[in-house]
């Protein structure tokens, strides 16, 4: 027995000695980081991609002792459990019965403009009668969130043409609910051609109309506003303004056809409502639902969520113009970082003259990569926008004064302020590439009677090439991942156009654009609806990763067939 | 029959001619005067003065580091790419000293091209290889390239065996054509004079052959000036010799005189393998 001690101590001590702990260290540490990866993913994969699921609306009796009982529809969110003491403190009027922990649960009962909030904690305890009756329908709407209650009624012009009393799936029911749809489908085809109109045509005329504006100032500054220009002006101003007056009509006239129907529901505390059917984006009947139409309902909403604009505060609807915005921001980034950070380290590499200078300069640059990125928002902001970018108007756009193009945060300026902050980056890859490139090849073309430049054209750089998207790749993942400078320089919380459109000049520079980074600070902690705006946080966190991975996938792919390309420095 | 000879490498072809050679026969092509070379302070070449005649080859010889191959690259003023090097004296290319001011380096190198001791292809294709050199020269047409690549391929024995894949890249060949793949580079913009920096050190024998051979057929067109390690090479392909030792031009004279009959001490013990 003693023996086999003695044996096993040994063999620890030689554990130690064979050096495997530290293999098993390292392999832990490792394995930690791969967990806390692979678990931050997952964390907000999960969180962001349930929000879309549809799930069951119960409908339930909740009576809280001493409180008049009331019935509640609404969608479970999550359970906490809670001590009865924290709920008592809380003001929760509970009686004595020996439960010292209890489970509460957040409702989603929606119904905002009924009930003032449309999210509630509730006690389980008390909650009785559950059940999630097929005809409870669920509506989501372009104002106050979502809608849940039994439909009563549809109307046309104020007369009812389809109603019923059941709140089960009787003919009846069905037919009025078939009525609400077909009702929907048609206000919404109207609501899209109202949006095509109001966004496409008129903001067109609007663009051309600000034209016309600001050359009319233009000629008034440089004093060549003669009454035949002016003449020129207006009849061009009034074309548009026929234009406009032609559309206005026509948007008046599709007004009133949307807002033709309407239907009237009753809501859980009995009352019913009498609410247009324009007001709604689309209704569904979770409870009435099968696997497959919650699947299908369920990529319909990650669709609209990449495509459409936000709504509500940015707590509904899609994210599509921030996802537009980052990418955009990001390729106008990488088309200024990549030549300025090339020719820059061309310089310090070949043609420098080695000595301290250049040293001070490798030191400097260097350094620069650890600045704190809101230094060079401030940066942005006070040197690249407010002088230069204020120069430039006063120089090029003085019919826009006082109101500044430049002069204020835009896309431009966010990307240039971002090539400024991943430069850094770009040389020190790009230096180390050059460095790379064998004497021998370089020589070959210089002894072919080709000049420096030559060489460096023709041979050096594709060579470096690989190494050169090493640190596009590189800038890439910091610049799509930077929120704090942006906030400075020309991020907002919703820009209505997107940067790049049909009006002249097609790229908008200057415009203000939305991030997915500051989306999700701003859905996050800006929102006058936390509990709504929750999942959409994990949802945009999540989109973000993806964008960036796929940003950096393409930049990649990039690398790996210039590599494959230029394969010969192994020689 | 044939067949067999045209893969066969042609050995009568490397031989020597016997006849004596003498360099006061010869145009001067290069004339070197008083060259001297200095690596910061240390003097790697201690005033060399030698003739390079034209459309002959001329091997230098001599131990690692007696500066053959700084010779050599003083020729297309390669080593001005080297920063702590200075150089006194002069090299006349014809009649023109290339290390006069004002010379036009780029013109100086396409006039005197230089094949490395190790092949440097370009990652490029095998056509794009060779024409790489018209294309700095700002020549663009494709019927032109295409004779010249050629004709620079067929010049480098090579015609043959790439014909089939010329854009295809010139990495995937091997050693050795790579290295007649560059020597058919340099020859495509038709220069005056080859230097070869130990062209063959790192190839196979039959590679090396190759490369021989190759150098017989090339001086009725190119003056060459060879730098090897190998006293048999040396000795093979080359009409001159110049035996070199610590920065010195010890012995230069015909090749035949000088591993038969070497006048200097020195000569006579590195040829037998004394030193070096």
């Amino acid at each position: 027995m003693s023996s086999e001690i003695k044996m096993e101590k040994k063999s620890v001590s030689e554990w130690f000695k064979s050096g495997d702990p530290w293999v098993w260290l390292n392999a832990g540490a490792v394995a930690i980081s791969v967990i806390m990866v692979v678990g931050l993913l997952l964390l907000i994969a999960v969180r962001g991609l349930g929000h879309f699921w549809p799930a069951d609306v119960m409908q339930a009796t909740y009576s809280l002792p001493g409180e008049k009982p009331y019935t509640v529809a609404a969608e479970r969110v999550e359970s906490v459990d809670v001590t009865s003491a924290q709920l008592r403190e809380a003001g929760v009027n509970l009686p004595d019965d020996g439960d010292a922990i209890l489970q509460r649960t957040l409702l989603k009962m929606g119904n905002r403009d009924v009930y003032g909030a449309d999210f509630g904690w509730v006690l389980d305890k008390y909650l009785s009668d559950i059940q999630t009756p097929e005809m409870l329908f669920a509506a989501e709407r372009h104002e106050w969130g979502n809608l849940y209650g039994y439909l009563m009624s549809v109307k046309e012009d104020g007369q009812v043409v389809s109603e019923t009393t059941d709140l089960t799936p009787t003919d009846s029911a069905l037919a009025t609910w078939a009525a609400f749809e077909a009702s929907i489908e048609r206000a919404s085809q109207i609501h899209d051609e109202i949006k095509d109109i109001e966004k496409g045509d008129i903001g067109k005329i609007n663009h051309a109309l600000e034209r016309i504006r600001l050359k009319q100032r233009r000629l008034e500054l440089s004093g060549d506003l003669t009454p035949a220009a002016e003449a020129d002006l207006a009849a061009e101003r009034s074309q548009y303004d026929e234009e406009y007056k032609g559309l206005q009509s026509t948007l008046a006239a599709l007004y009133q056809q949307i807002n033709r129907d309407s239907f009237t529901v009753q809501v859980m505390d009995g009352t019913v409502h009498d609410i247009q059917v324009s007001k709604i984006v689309h209704a569904f009947r979770p409870n009435a639902m099968g696997v497959f139409a919650k699947l299908g309902f369920y990529f319909n909403k990650v669709w609209e969520f990449l495509t459409d604009d936000p709504r509500e505060a940015n707590t509904e609807g899609g994210v599509f113009p921030a996802i537009f915005g980052t990418v955009m921001m990001v390729l106008l980034m990488t088309v200024l970082v990549t030549p300025f950070g090339v020719v820059a380290a061309v310089y310090l590499r070949e043609y420098a003259k080695q000595g301290v200078i250049t040293r001070v300069i490798r030191i400097a640059v260097n350094n620069l990569a650890g600045v704190p990125s809101i230094v060079y928002g401030v940066f942005g902001l006070g040197f690249f926008i407010y002088f230069l970018g204020s120069g430039i108007d006063e120089a090029f756009f003085p019919e826009a004064l006082p109101s500044p193009t430049f002069g204020t945060g835009g896309l431009m300026w966010a990307s240039i302020t971002l090539a400024l902050l991943t430069v850094p980056v770009v040389i020190v890859a790009t230096e180390e590439g050059l460095s790379r490139i064998p004497r021998n090849v370089r020589e070959g073309s210089l002894a072919l009677g080709a000049t420096k430049a030559e060489t460096l054209w023709r041979v050096v750089l594709p060579m470096a090439s690989p190494a050169i998207m090493t640190g596009v790749i590189l800038a890439v993942a910091r610049a799509a991942g930077e929120v704090a400078p942006l906030m400075l320089v020309g991020v907002v919380k919703l820009a209505p156009t997107l940067p790049l459109d049909g009006n002249y000049p097609f790229i908008h520079l200057d415009q203000k654009f939305m991030h997915l980074g500051f989306h999700i600070y701003d859905v996050g902690f800006q929102s006058p609806n936390v509990e709504a705006a929750r999942p959409l946080v994990y949802a945009t966190a999540l989109l973000l990763v993806m964008v960036i991975a796929l940003l950096n996938f393409s930049a990649v792919t990039i690398r790996n067939h210039l590599r494959e390309k230029y394969k010969s420095l192994e020689m | 029959m044939s067949e067999e000879k045209t893969h066969s490498i042609d050995i009568s072809a490397m031989q020597r001619s016997q006849q004596a050679l003498r360099i006061e026969d010869e145009t001067v092509c290069l004339s070197v005067k008083d060259l001297h070379l200095y690596y910061g302070e240390k003097e790697a070449l201690k005033g060399v003065d030698m003739v390079i005649p034209e459309k002959k080859v001329t091997a230098f010889i001599g131990p690692s580091g007696c500066g053959k191959s700084t010779l050599l690259r003083c020729f297309n003023r390669m080593n001005d790419l080297v920063d702590s090097c200075r150089i006194t004296g002069e090299i006349n290319l014809h009649d023109s000293n290339i290390y006069a001011k004002g010379t036009d380096v780029a013109e100086l190198r396409r006039r005197v091209g230089m094949v490395f001791q190790k092949p440097n292809p370009f990652p490029k294709s095998i056509y794009e290889n060779v024409a790489y050199g018209l294309r700095i020269q700002g020549i663009n047409k494709k019927r032109v390239i295409d004779e010249t690549v050629e004709w620079a391929l067929r010049s480098a024995a090579l015609w043959d065996e790439v014909k089939d894949r010329l854009h295809e890249s010139a990495l995937g060949m091997s050693g050795g054509q790579q290295q007649r793949l560059v020597i058919a580079r340099t020859v495509a913009v038709k220069p005056e004079v080859l230097l070869l920096d130990e062209p063959a050190s790192a190839l196979d024998p039959i590679s090396t052959l190759k490369i021989e051979e190759l150098i017989h057929e090339l001086k009725k067109d190119f003056t060459i000036a060879i730098v090897t390690h190998n006293m048999q090479q040396a000795a093979r392909v080359s009409d001159y010799t110049a035996f070199m030792y610590m920065g010195d031009l010890i012995e230069f004279g015909d090749t035949n005189s000088l591993f038969t009959n070497p006048s200097k001490q020195q000569t006579e013990d590195y040829i037998t393998g004394r030193y070096g």
